[in-house]
């Protein structure tokens, strides 16, 4: 049956990696690739023009054959370019690996500092990277416990 | 020197030679894994690099962060070391590299450091370090090159800094570490400018890339991850370096430790055998008087 597969459209087949400085978390085949980029939501089929772009945080989509690979990503950045598509991001973790309540943790971790910076920020460039930082992790956080929610049992 | 205080000598120098193996042997474990993460490291830290090339090539850009500034006023080195010592030359290769490099500018220095080593080294020379970021030498995490170079990135933008080096070890092999200095800010561009702009056309002509939104968008949110990205790349070459610059340090340091305790134990068993021999004769006198 995989061969025949594998005959479908001239033998073309999409890859799909997703990367994080630490290790490749995925690499393997894929059918479609799903992903919020700059510009909205992607789906990436076989021989999809080349592009470079973003992506946010949110839940990148690997379906192939009846099998849905979802991970929860940190912002990033996604490249397609010779049927293989690239997801280059500093956080990725398989939907079904989420840690609910670490996740929370982070989110309120975040939250008790964003207080704190906001009451003692004197300095107007700093507080607001500060900011923005913190504001990431806590997004980060909050993603990472909304797609283990979705998609977590699997 | 009596018997004793030889018995003893050889007894520190036996203890000496098990403390370094006993490092040799963990320098050696840490260098296994730290190669290891480095192969891991690798995917992440070339596809960022190739997508900086991709999009540097095509951006119709005039940021700084790409061509610079026309006046050099300051210039910011970032010098990674280790935290502990006993690594042999492995902090002091680096930090004269840092010196060169300090010796070639025309401009004010702003001076960073990661790493211990680097913190009291500056100290002891009585020159000003901005910011030192210590306590994770031996395993850094991308978290910490992050900070780093979000700081890093921070100064060139406030225009603290019109330039950003960084200086560390790169690993070429267990024993070779090699002290290496790069640009990270503006981001050097390909070396053959003339070349390039053929194999531009060539390359855009063949992969037509299209970029979402405009490169010049992409580049802003790319260069200060390609800085953190070549900061995290250097932090785990540095350690992977640090480790086998311990290994090879102490088994250096155990071979003369064992040599030493050879010899000490040479000397000691001479001492013990002229003093038998001392004793025989006189024994031997004492008899051949008596009888004589």
């Amino acid at each position: 049956m995989s061969e025949d597969q594998n005959q479908q459209g001239d033998g073309r087949q999409l890859f799909c990696r997703v990367i994080t400085p630490e290790r490749v978390i995925y690499d393997g085949e894929a059918d479609m690739v799903i992903a919020r980029i700059a510009d909205g939501d992607i789906g990436v089929l076989v021989d999809h023009q080349p592009i470079v772009s973003t992506v946010e945080i949110g839940a990148v989509r690997i379906n192939q054959d009846d099998e849905r690979h979802v991970f929860a990503t940190s912002d990033g950045f996604f490249k397609v370019s010779e049927n293989l598509v690239q997801v280059l991001v500093e956080e990725a973790v398989p939907a079904g690996e989420i840690d609910v309540d670490e996740a929370e943790n982070r989110v309120e971790e975040a939250e008790n500092e964003l207080s704190e910076v906001s009451e003692d920020a004197d300095d107007e460039g700093e507080g607001e990277r500060q900011r923005n930082e913190i504001e990431r992790r806590r997004k980060i956080g909050e993603n990472m416990a909304r797609v283990a929610r979705e998609h977590g049992e699997g | 020197m009596s018997l004793q205080d030889l018995k003893r000598q050889i007894q520190s120098v036996n203890n000496t030679a098990k403390m370094t193996q006993a490092l040799q042997t963990i320098s050696a474990v840490k260098l296994q894994r730290a190669r290891e993460r480095l192969d891991r490291v690798r995917p992440y830290t070339d596809n960022i690099d190739e997508m900086m090339r991709d999009i540097a090539n095509r951006a119709q850009s005039d940021t700084p962060l790409l061509g610079g500034r026309d006046e050099l006023n300051n210039v910011a080195i970032c010098t990674v070391t280790s935290d502990r010592g006993l690594a042999g030359g492995f902090n002091a290769h680096v930090l004269r590299r840092t010196m060169e490099l300090r010796q070639e500018q025309d401009a004010n220095i702003v001076q960073v450091v990661t790493g211990r080593k680097a913190r009291e080294f500056f100290k002891f020379s009585k020159v000003p370090v901005e910011e030192a970021f210590i306590g994770f030498s031996d395993s850094p995490t991308y978290e910490k090159a992050r900070e780093i170079g979000r700081h890093l990135t921070q100064l060139f933008e406030d225009e603290e800094a019109d330039e950003v080096y960084l200086v560390y070890n790169r690993f070429k092999n267990a024993l070779v570490q090699q002290p290496t200095a790069v640009r990270l800010l503006p981001v050097a561009q390909e070396e053959t400018d003339e070349e390039n702009g053929e194999n531009e056309e060539e390359n855009g002509s063949n992969i037509p890339l299209e970029f979402i939104p405009g490169p010049e968008e992409l580049l802003d949110r790319l260069v200060p991850k390609y800085v953190e990205t070549l900061i995290f790349r250097a932090l785990v070459e540095s350690a992977a370096g640090e480790h086998g610059a311990r290994m090879s340090a102490m088994k250096s340091a155990s071979d003369s430790a064992n040599e030493m305790s050879e010899e000490l134990t040479m000397k000691m068993n001479k001492m013990r055998q002229a003093a038998i021999t001392a004793e025989i004769i006189e024994i031997a006198s004492a008899a051949e008087a008596l009888g004589g």
